[in-house]
């Protein structure tokens, strides 16, 4: 379900490209200083992204170094400064991960999922400890979602609402002291579970008809076990019109927010990096739709 | 204390008069109120929208020009303030007519969406057995707040169909139309490489300007 936030890397500067990476590896050292090495092949896009924005907050420029490290030993980069950003992020990537993988074993009895979850077992109790009341809010949603998923919901509004909830507490960081910050973050997280959730469930609509596994477009359009192609055919409109819009959601929360430092590289994820990630998926544009992350 | 205005509109200081008016038209196009109904942000966009104009106004003063344009911007802001509860004549009269049809229940219920406190309204919504054209296009309003969009555009498209000549559902259904549209229209504006010329666009505009040149007696490649 993680890693559909990313930049639209040609309409990148160079500069930009650098800066965006330095975050990228500043979350996976971030990680592997603090949970140890294996944890660190858990880092998504998702969540360098909330690092990113979140540090964008803090009008101090970034600082960092060029540095090698473990997994690109051969060049070296530049690699922004650890935070409280980065730690936060690299915390919450943990929970989310683990969840995930957890998520997956218990549905699908995933051997991967499984085996992954045991190896982030320790990991995650130190990043539970460390949020406590994340982790009960996340795991109420996640309950509430199960529950959804088991009834079968119709509608993706409903379906996508626990994962969207999950998002506004990440981006509610508690870092953030400026009330109505707080809440214009929220409304942005919000809106970007929903799309992610939503444009997953498309991603996976014809995957879950060949496995007859619940996906909630397949349950609001009801499916009849027909021709999936043209099925998605018929769907691609509402559900563009429920993603664009969310898009535009989230783009004025952005505005509100009023970022300027780091605003080339928040701006390109946010008003094309997420447009070509939808109309990847939405209409299968290019060979390479694989996602990026686990 | 005031903040910078120069710095609220984003401009130089010492700023041309042309330049403060372009800056300042990009913004309130950016945080215009109707671009912030139903979302639960709607008052910290207007708070923003105030300061800029304030911003505008004292740089304006300063440079004793005309700003008629503003209040141009200002009138129409007041009035989308006007159809989220504030008073303003031209509005008021559309709500009359209204307000003579609707029941109190849905009178409460609108107040209570505008002010936010969606349980209440829900379950004012739930008790009323009656669902017409104004109960599709409540619930609507509620589902856009809660960010449910897929339901919102359903109940107040459904609204629209069962009262077509209502022009506040039509209102409503065409503004969410736009705002979509509206953000896909700022990522073609940006991204010019998706759209650039390719090596196909280049060929059949060879053929094309081929064609054209045969037409007229003349000819352009000449081997075909």
């Amino acid at each position: 379900m993680f890693g559909y936030v990313e930049p639209d890397k040609p309409e990148l500067r160079m500069r930009e490209f650098d800066v965006f990476r330095g975050y990228y590896c500043s979350l996976c050292q971030t990680i592997g200083r603090r949970y140890g090495q294996v944890p660190r092949i858990s880092l998504n896009f998702d969540l360098t992204f909330l690092y990113l924005l979140l540090d964008s907050l803090d009008p101090l420029p970034v600082m960092g170094k060029k540095d090698r490290c473990l997994v690109h030993p051969t060049r070296k980069r530049w690699i922004a400064f650890s935070n409280i950003f980065a730690e936060y992020a690299a915390d919450m990537n943990i929970v989310l991960t683990y969840y995930n993988l957890m998520d997956k074993w218990n549905d699908e009895k995933s051997i991967l999922g499984g085996a992954g979850a045991v190896v982030l077992r320790h990991a995650f109790k130190k990043a539970r400890k460390l949020h406590p009341e994340k982790c009960a809010s996340i795991e109420g949603h996640l309950k509430n979602l199960a529950q959804l998923e088991k009834n079968g919901c119709d509608s993706m509004d409903e379906a996508a609402e626990p994962f969207a909830a999950i998002m506004r507490e990440l981006f509610e960081c508690g870092h953030i002291k400026d009330e109505s910050e707080r809440k214009t973050l929220g409304w942005m997280g919000y809106n970007l579970g929903r799309w992610i959730y939503i444009l997953d469930a498309y991603d996976d609509m014809e995957e879950d008809a060949k496995q007859k596994s619940y996906n909630p477009l397949l349950s609001q359009y009801e499916f009849d076990g027909a021709d999936i192609k043209s099925f998605k055919e018929k769907t691609r409109e509402p559900v563009n019109f429920s993603l664009t819009y969310t898009m535009s959601e989230i783009e004025k929360a952005y505005l509100l927010i009023g970022i300027e430092k780091n605003k080339g590289i928040l701006d390109n994820i946010l008003y094309s990096g997420l447009i070509v990630k939808t109309d990847k998926v939405l209409r299968g544009r290019g060979k390479e739709n694989g996602k990026e992350s686990i | 204390m005031a903040k910078n205005p120069y710095k609220v509109l984003g401009i130089k200081e010492g700023a041309s008069y042309d330049e403060i008016k372009r800056a300042y038209r990009e913004l309130a196009k950016k945080y215009h109120p109707d671009r912030y109904t139903n979302n639960p942000l709607a008052d910290l966009a207007e708070e923003k929208m105030r300061e800029i104009n304030e911003a505008y106004d004292s740089l304006m003063k300063n440079t004793g020009g005309a700003y008629q344009y503003q209040q141009e911007y200002q009138q129409s802001y007041d009035s989308s303030n006007a159809s989220r509860g504030a008073g303003n004549q031209q509005q008021q009269s559309s709500y009359q007519y209204q307000n003579d049809n609707e029941t109190e229940l849905e009178r409460q219920a609108r107040t209570y969406i505008n002010s936010g406190n969606l349980n209440e309204a829900q379950k004012i919504l739930d008790r009323m057995r009656n669902k017409n054209a104004t109960w599709y296009y409540l619930q609507g309003l509620i589902f856009l707040r809660r960010g449910w969009y897929d339901r919102g555009y359903t109940n107040i498209q459904r609204a629209a169909n069962m009262d077509p000549a209502n022009f506040e559902y039509r209102n409503a259904l065409n503004n969410l139309n736009q705002q979509s549209t509206g953000y896909r229209q700022n990522y073609y504006y940006r991204n010019t490489y998706h759209n650039s010329p390719d090596m196909c666009n280049l060929c059949t505009n060879l053929w094309c300007a081929d064609t054209l040149c045969e037409c007229m007696g003349g000819d352009l490649i000449s081997c075909c």
